[in-house]
């Protein structure tokens, strides 16, 4: 089980990472964030991807598909956006926002790597 | 057992007579922002409005003067707006003892979170305020970041000099 500053400590270690944020999406805060650069405020960005997931909910919820978000992929023309909802107890209502570079990336370990690092995750 | 009555861990108040034959000097307050009838109304609502549409869930907004007195607001159900500008008038009293005791300077922004939704207040200038009060659902963290715009540009509204004056 991994403590949160683990987690994000791990998740930028996956190849390619630009930045990592936990974020409430009931709220759309941020619980933690890990990289980022100068452009791009990570606050900013799980705030906006807030409104990504809840919009997706409520589709799955008015087609009445009675199942969860697994992750949520982005596809970028030099980046690739990777939401994944945490799915333990602990995690309810937060998910995981990674971002990382098409070109130093390999997105099936990303994605991989990612569902590791949200299983062991503990809050 | 043998306990002082007068004796207890909070602090007493007691009259002190050098105070009170010195009482502070009375200070002249600025004229209330409150039926100002020069303040560029119309701006103002496109402000408010351009805030409500922003954000899914946001009510409506209301701008008042940190004298508890409205200035205008874009609200649309039955809450009474005047009581809103009181409200946020009384958070900002709070926020503004905070500040002061803990020295962490002039008051910016408060949220009420209640079983049923959000009251935000910002602070717009030294003179007004600005509450804005949303569903349970809203994006508090995207009100946080589009709000404190709102609220700089309707500063600069408020203390644009009247063209005719």
């Amino acid at each position: 089980m991994a403590s949160l500053d683990v987690a994000l400590k791990n998740a930028m270690n996956i190849d390619g990472a630009i930045g990592v944020a936990l974020v409430d999406y009931s709220s759309g805060m941020t619980l933690g964030v890990a990289g980022g650069t100068g452009e791009i405020d990570l606050t900013v960005a799980a705030a906006g991807n807030t409104d990504v997931v809840r919009a997706k909910m409520r589709t799955l919820e008015m087609l009445k598909i009675e199942d969860e978000i697994e992750d949520i992929l982005i596809t970028l023309g030099s980046q690739y956006h990777l939401i994944r909802p945490l799915t333990g107890r602990t995690g309810k209502g937060l998910f995981l926002y990674l971002m990382v570079s098409k070109s130093r990336a390999n997105l099936a370990m990303a994605r991989h790597q990612l569902r590791t690092i949200e299983e062991s995750l503990e809050l | 057992m043998t306990a002082d009555k007068t004796e207890t861990i909070l602090p007493r108040r007691s009259a002190r007579a050098a105070r009170a034959a010195t009482p502070p000097a009375a200070r002249p307050l600025p004229p209330s922002l409150a039926g100002d009838r020069s303040l560029p109304y119309p701006a103002i609502s496109r402000e408010l409005a351009e805030l409500r549409h922003e954000i899914p869930g946001v009510h409506g907004c209301v701008l008042g003067g940190v004298d508890g007195l409205l200035i205008t607001h874009n609200l649309q159900n039955e809450v009474d707006p005047n009581d809103l500008a009181a409200l946020a008038a009384t958070t900002f009293g709070l926020g503004r003892q905070v500040g002061m005791r803990l020295g962490q300077g002039d008051f910016q922004q408060s949220t009420v979170r209640n079983q049923g939704g959000y009251l935000s207040v910002y602070a717009v200038s030294e003179q007004a305020l600005l509450a804005v009060i949303g569903t349970d659902s809203v994006n508090v963290a995207r009100l946080h970041l589009h709000a404190p715009g709102v609220a700089g540009r309707i500063a600069a509204l408020l203390t644009r000099v009247p063209t005719e004056a």
